[in-house]
């Protein structure tokens, strides 16, 4: 019978614990982005059809919509360091969803598609926030849409 | 719009002994969910539905492969025929004639029917979600068409054969003939699809109505699902 002692016990929950916290920096390099800041202009994104006349073939039934969001990223934990922020749209109902976005400068403008991400700041962090305009625009099939539906999207950080 | 901030291990200062504490309370008491404010942009379908029926004329900004849009056009088309005395009752066909002008297909501007003796009949049903029902068009017929004296032709008398230039297969807007007075179905359209075909109508000829002009007016109606 092996016995192991209170002090054994505890020297392995730590190892073991630290074990977590040490190996966690290596596979965690993607860090979300607290952005509880930011502000959203308008409370829903009214979908209309990109063309108002489909085509012969059932292949043209975008439906787009657009909407302004002041954003606000906390990255104080990463000030005075350097790092890259990414939008991230993950894949999720009711199918493919294109996003786009304008900004006013201090992010740079993309698009990705439901499950990606696209870059949108490469550099120093010089300041505890970093804030800009977004105007974002949606596309999805039309075919797809039924009712309302909610789309998440967040920022995140990946370090250097 | 905005999920609320939860605490977690991102707002850690990269200082390894208070990580190290911090990191063993969570462990402790309960992993804390990390950083999460992901953005939630409710998407909200405004006016899904659209319907554009054509019968004769119509109306359009520009082609739709030119970014056209639809237009309302309350014009009413004439489609006529003149039978010579010699051949009234014959059993004879009488092809008829239109005064529509539109030829062209506002899909592309393709020519798709020859003017005068076809009259273009098309649109489409827009609407979000996957199968759905086709719209329906139908055609309120009256009983007959009359003349001054009141002197009458069933409806049933005037047909119509559908094509379309280049077209094969099968029209979405077939060939038939008017009911005598009633609501008849004229031709469906699935929905986010354009539909068009080119109608010719003719008078059957196959009776020896009185002499006079004789008129009656047809109105066609898109129903959507």
């Amino acid at each position: 019978m092996i016995r192991i002692g209170r002090r054994a016990w505890a020297a392995f929950f730590l190892a073991y614990v630290l074990g977590i916290i040490w190996a966690a920096p290596a596979r965690a390099k993607t860090i979300q982005i607290d952005d509880s800041g930011s502000e959203a202009l308008e409370p829903s994104v009214g979908m209309r059809w990109k063309s108002a006349t489909p085509s012969h073939s059932s292949a043209d039934n975008l439906m787009i919509g657009a909407t302004t969001i002041r954003v606000r990223l906390n990255v104080t934990p990463w000030l005075r360091r350097s790092g890259r922020i990414y939008l991230n749209l993950p894949a999720q109902p009711p199918g493919p969803i294109a996003l786009s976005w304008l900004t006013q400068g201090r992010l740079q403008a993309g698009q990705v598609q439901s499950g990606g991400r696209m870059l949108v700041y490469a550099g120093p962090i010089t300041t505890p926030f970093m804030e800009d305009t977004l105007t974002f625009r949606f596309g999805v099939d039309g075919r797809l849409i039924q009712h309302a539906f909610p789309v998440n999207f967040h920022f995140e950080m990946d370090e250097d | 719009m905005h999920g609320l901030p939860s605490p977690g291990l991102w707002v850690l200062p990269h200082d390894r002994n208070r990580l190290r504490r911090l990191a063993i309370g969570a462990a402790l008491f309960g992993l804390q969910s990390p950083a999460v404010s992901a953005y939630t942009a409710t998407l909200t379908p405004a006016s899904p539905r659209m319907v554009y029926p054509q019968v004769g004329v119509g109306s359009f900004t520009a082609n739709y492969l030119d970014g056209g849009k639809p237009g309302n056009n309350t014009a009413i088309n004439t489609v006529s025929v003149t039978v010579a005395p010699g051949a009234v009752g014959t059993g004879v066909a009488q092809a008829m004639k239109s005064d529509s002008t539109a030829a062209n297909s506002f899909l592309d501007g393709y020519a798709f029917c020859n003017l005068p003796g076809q009259v273009y009949i098309g649109g489409f049903y827009r609407t979000t979600g996957g199968a759905t029902a086709a719209a329906l068009v139908t055609a309120t017929v009256p009983a007959a068409l009359t003349n001054a004296a009141g002197n009458t032709i069933p409806f049933s008398k005037i047909g119509w054969t559908s094509s379309g230039n280049g077209d094969t297969g099968s029209e979405p807007f077939p060939s038939g003939t008017f009911v005598s007075g009633g609501v008849q179905n004229v031709g469906s359209m699935p929905s986010n699809t354009w539909n068009e075909s080119c109608w010719a109508f003719s008078y059957l000829n196959n009776t020896v109505p009185p002499a006079g002009t004789f008129t009656g007016v047809v109105r066609y109606t898109l129903s959507s699902p």
